[in-house]
C-alpha cells in the first residue's frame, strides 16, 4: 500500500462533489500525493426497460453524466493546485454486483493506501433496503484508511 | 380448420357457455381490446378469454386490463395469460417511497427457471407473433396463506402450540425457495401477503407473481428480505399487530403491554414487531428474528441464509 495514493469514489451526486472539496482543501498544493478518481458505471438493470433501445439510451446518458462529472472533479482539483499527471480518471463499467466491493477490488489491486467517498446520509430503513456504499466500505476495507465525508 | 370464435368453441368445446363470440389474437399488444369471448391463440393452442383479472384490496376492485382469465379450448383447462404492460410506478412501503417497475421478461425467466418446483406458480413464457412475452400461468387452487390462517378457529396460545410449528416448517420451505431464486440472481420482487398461497390439495406453500423490479444494485435482495420478516410477523402473531389491535387487547384482556418504539416494524411505524411482550410464551430466539426487522435493530439480515439459519434454529427447539 502507498499512503500517497487516494482513491476517490465518486458518483454523479452532490455528496461527491463535498468529497472532491474536501480533499483539494486537505491536500492544497501538495504535489506528493496521487489521486486516482473513480466513477464506477452501473448499467442499469435491463428488466427496467420495455426494450434494448430505451436501454441503451439510459446507458449513454448515465456514461455521459459520468464523464462530465470526473472531469468536472479533474478541473476542480487542477485548480486547487494539484498537478495534471497526479490525477488519474478511472471509469468503470458494471453489469450487476456491489459497487462497494469494486471500490475495495480497484484500491487493493492498484495500492491506494487511502479511500475517500461521500455519504448520502441515510436513513436505517433505507440502509436495509437499498444498502450502503459508504458503510459497506467501512466495514470490509483492508489494507487502506477510509475518509468519509458527509 | 376453423377461422372464428364460434366455429372454434363449437368444435373443440361445444359445452363452454359465452355470452359473446369476439376475435382471434395472435398478436397481443393492444390488449385492452382483447374481452370476454376474445380468443388468444399462441403455441397453436387457443385461449377464450373469459374476463380480466381485478386484484381485490380493502374492498376495492382494481381491474388488471392485461391479466385474462382464459380457459383453453383444446384440454378445457382454466389458466391466467398475463399480457405485456409496462408501467412504473410509486410503491409506498411505509415510511418508504420506491420506484418500481413491472416486467414481463423478468416474470418469463423466473417461469423458466422454477419449472416443475411446486414452491412457486407454473406457467410456460411464450412470444405471440409480434414478439410480446406471453406467460400461460397455472392457477393455484387454494387461498392466500394469511387468510388460512386468521381462519383457524383457536386463540392465540392454541394456534401458536399446537399449528405454528408445521406453519414455520413449510415457511421455512418457501423462505428456501426465495432463496433459490436470489442464488440464481433473481428476486421475488414482491413479497406480501397477497403473494404466499397454500394449495388446497396438497397444503404446499407457492408463490406467485414474480413481475416487480427495481433498480436496487447495493443490497438487491433487501427488499425481498425485509418482506420475508413481515409475512413472518404476521403468521406468527396471527395476523397483523397495530396499534389499534393493542388498545383493543389491553381493553378486552386487561393488559398493560411494554412496548417502546423500538419494537415497531422499521418500515410500517404502527406494527408491532416485538410480539413476546404481547404473547410472552414465544421464544426467546423466536422473537429475536422479528427484532432484527424493528426501528431498535442494529444490525439487520444481509442474505435470506442467515436468516434461514435462525429459523432452522428456532424450529428445531418448538418441535422439542
Amino acid at each position: 500500500m502507498e499512503n500517497n495514493k487516494l482513491l476517490v469514489a465518486v458518483d454523479t451526486s452532490e455528496n461527491s462533489e463535498r468529497a472532491i472539496h474536501y480533499i483539494s482543501y486537505i491536500l492544497k498544493n501538495r504535489d506528493d500525493f496521487q489521486i486516482g478518481l473513480l466513477y464506477v458505471h452501473m448499467l442499469p438493470d435491463k428488466d427496467i426497460f420495455p426494450d434494448e433501445e430505451s436501454w441503451k439510451l439510459c446507458c449513454a446518458e448515465r456514461e455521459r453524466k459520468g464523464d462530465a462529472f470526473l472531469k468536472k472533479c479533474e478541473k476542480t482539483l487542477l485548480e486547487k493546485g494539484f498537478k495534471k499527471e497526479n490525477i488519474k480518471q478511472i471509469f468503470y463499467y458494471m453489469e450487476a454486483g456491489s459497487v462497494a466491493q469494486k471500490i475495495l477490488e480497484i484500491q487493493e489491486k492498484n495500492g491506494y493506501g487511502t479511500i475517500v467517498v461521500g455519504r448520502r446520509g441515510i436513513s436505517k430503513a433505507e440502509e436495509f433496503l437499498f444498502g450502503s456504499v459508504s458503510n459497506k466500505i467501512i466495514h470490509y476495507a483492508k489494507n487502506s484508511a477510509v475518509w468519509v465525508v458527509e | 380448420m376453423a377461422n372464428n370464435v364460434k366455429e372454434l368453441v363449437t368444435k373443440l368445446r361445444p359445452t363452454l357457455s359465452l355470452a359473446r363470440y369476439g376475435k382471434i389474437f395472435t398478436d397481443t399488444t393492444d390488449f385492452s381490446n382483447i374481452d370476454h369471448g376474445d380468443v388468444i391463440k399462441i403455441n397453436n393452442l387457443h385461449y377464450v378469454v373469459i374476463r380480466d383479472e381485478v386484484e381485490r384490496s380493502y374492498g376495492i376492485e382494481d381491474p388488471k386490463y392485461w391479466v385474462k382469465r382464459c380457459v383453453c379450448l383444446e384440454n378445457g383447462e382454466r389458466y391466467i395469460i398475463k399480457l405485456v404492460f409496462y408501467e412504473n410506478f410509486i410503491l409506498n412501503l411505509g415510511v418508504l417511497k420506491i420506484k418500481c417497475y413491472r416486467s414481463p421478461e423478468k416474470e418469463a425467466r423466473i417461469l423458466n427457471l422454477v419449472k416443475n418446483d411446486k414452491r412457486f406458480m407454473q406457467g410456460m413464457p411464450f412470444k405471440d407473433e409480434k414478439g410480446n412475452s406471453v406467460r400461460i400461468i397455472e392457477i393455484v387452487i387454494g387461498k392466500k396463506l394469511d387468510d388460512y390462517i386468521a381462519k383457524i378457529e383457536a386463540d392465540h396460545r392454541t394456534y401458536f402450540f399446537e399449528c405454528f410449528p408445521e406453519i414455520l416448517e413449510k415457511y421455512i420451505y418457501a423462505c428456501e425457495a426465495i432463496n433459490f431464486l436470489h442464488e440464481n440472481n433473481e428476486k421475488h420482487g414482491d413479497i406480501r401477503r397477497d403473494h404466499l398461497w397454500i394449495e388446497y390439495k396438497t397444503g404446499d406453500y407457492v408463490w406467485i407473481d414474480f413481475d416487480y423490479t427495481f433498480d436496487f444494485y447495493e443490497n438487491p435482495f433487501g427488499l425481498d428480505i425485509f418482506g420475508l420478516g413481515n409475512l413472518l410477523a404476521c403468521y406468527l402473531g396471527k395476523g397483523e399487530i397495530s396499534n389499534i389491535d393493542l388498545e383493543k387487547m389491553s381493553q378486552t384482556k386487561e393488559l398493560d403491554f411494554n412496548i417502546t418504539k423500538d419494537d415497531y416494524s422499521l418500515l410500517y411505524s404502527n406494527r408491532v414487531y416485538n410480539l413476546k411482550q404481547i404473547y410472552p410464551y414465544i421464544p426467546e430466539r423466536l422473537n429475536e428474528i422479528l427484532m432484527h426487522f424493528t426501528v431498535g435493530s442494529e444490525v439487520f439480515y444481509e442474505t435470506v441464509d442467515e436468516f434461514l439459519l435462525d429459523l432452522n434454529k428456532c424450529l428445531h427447539e418448538l418441535k422439542k
